[in-house]
């Protein structure tokens, strides 16, 4: 026997609980029977009444899962606003600092930029990792345990109105990572290059001389940019002060490296002698051109744009 | 203009409770699965047989309804009948659906159109 109706009840009867398998195939047989006299006693032939029957009775598993009363959703409103929640607060701080703590320890092997990219993938696989095992484990607990004592929601778990603020807080973060990572790389560069001399030992990017003043006043400068990063989301908005002190911070940066970058002095010397191609002058002096006209214009266009946005947040 | 799939949601809510309490009255006189399904239909209860198959046996297992097998016939045949457990969830069923009513036609009266 190997009919429709057979085959749609082998199909129905494997999700159902065994106990009463036999008892709902036999009443669903009969069921069936029972629609396709009905159709053939209206003149339809047998085949075409079993077909549209069975079609009626629509998916096997659907059905299955009806006389089983199983609920056909992963995660049920029990559970569901708890595990967004959580989902939310982790996947926000972990694969960050998952992310960052790779990349620091990458540079600290001397990766240069190269460690950006282990830092992205760790990051990414924490997450995916996150999301699959607390996803998991809320839908075992909303299988096992449908119905659970959560504490009642109270008016005490209201947050406050957020306070308008134009700087936001990952904004801030992101700046402020981003000078730490910088500042660290100036002392790291000297010891550990991705450039070797022919006895392998590391040649520092930037000028060795420049650390007699340049190099400690620029690390200055960027620790006072991480102050200011902090003081300015503490004030939370654009004022014509902060843009002041930003300008000045910005200036007291990019003009030594342009001057240095111009005169040719930021670069170490000794880098010529792996990269045959910096041995030279003029390429030399192109180099530093570039390296002048790419700060200057990231400088300019930082302050006009922040200049905007502070016209903007004070009016 | 009302789109006609949110008028279905809503006409699928209001319906979704009054199939089990025809399904108790209709059960007063013990029948089979399909045999109901075409009564409730011919009284205005039109229900998916995928969705009353099911709900019998649920109402059994909740002791609402009982069932006896007929092998007289051709094929055997479950017969289900509403129990005195069913019977007065069935009136409770019955005075809240009626409360629904009154309480509607009361609210339409006193509103101002």
């Amino acid at each position: 026997m190997n009919t429709l109706t057979d085959r749609y009840l082998a199909a129905t009867l494997r999700s159902v609980p065994a106990p009463r398998r036999d008892e709902i195939a036999t009443e669903l047989r009969a069921s069936i029977g029972d629609m396709i006299d009905d159709r053939t006693s209206g003149g339809a032939d047998v085949t075409t009444a079993e077909r549209e029957v069975l079609t009626e009775l629509g998916n096997p598993d659907l059905l299955a899962a009806r006389y089983a009363d199983r609920r056909l959703q992963l995660l049920g409103p029990t559970y569901y606003l708890i595990w967004w929640r959580l989902m939310k607060l982790l996947l926000s701080l972990i694969p960050a600092i998952v992310g960052t703590i790779v990349t620091i320890v990458e540079v600290a092997e001397g990766k240069g930029f190269g460690a950006i990219g282990p830092g992205i993938v760790a990051a990414m696989q924490t997450g995916v990792q996150i999301a699959f095992w607390l996803t998991l484990t809320f839908v075992l607990i909303d299988r096992f345990q449908p119905t659970a004592d959560l504490p009642d929601w109270t008016v005490d778990q209201l947050p406050d109105v957020p306070a308008h603020r134009d700087i936001s807080l990952p904004e801030t973060v992101a700046s402020v990572v981003m000078l730490l990572v910088t500042i660290a790389y100036l002392p790291l560069q000297h010891y550990r290059s991705w450039v070797r001399d022919t006895d392998g030992d590391n040649i520092p990017v930037l000028e060795p001389a420049l650390w007699s003043f340049w190099l400690p006043a620029l690390i200055v400068v960027l620790a006072a940019s991480v102050v200011f990063e902090i003081v300015k989301y503490r004030v939370g908005r654009w004022t014509w002060p902060l843009y002041g002190t930003k300008a000045l911070l910005n200036l007291a940066f990019s003009v030594p490296v342009v001057w240095l970058a111009l005169s040719d002095r930021l670069l170490n010397p000794a880098l010529g002698e792996r990269l045959s191609w910096l041995a030279d002058a003029d390429n030399r002096n192109t180099l530093g051109a570039t390296i002048a006209v790419g700060v200057a214009v990231i400088m300019v266009w930082d302050l006009i744009d922040t200049a905007l946005k502070t016209r903007r947040q004070t009016a | 203009m009302v789109s006609e799939d949110v008028l279905r949601t809503h006409l699928q809510e209001l319906r979704r409770g009054t199939v089990v309490v025809a399904s108790l009255v209709a059960l007063r006189r013990p029948d089979y699965g399909y045999a109901l399904l075409q009564r409730l239909t011919d009284h205005g209860f039109p229900v998916d047989a995928n969705t009353l198959y099911p709900l019998l046996r649920r109402l059994e297992d909740q002791g609402l309804l009982t069932s006896e097998w007929n092998t007289e016939e051709s094929r055997p045949r479950k017969f289900y009948r509403t129990s005195d457990e069913g019977e007065s969830m069935l009136s409770r069923l019955l005075d809240d659906l009626a409360a629904v009513q009154t309480s509607i036609t009361g609210l339409i009266q006193g509103v101002d159109r």
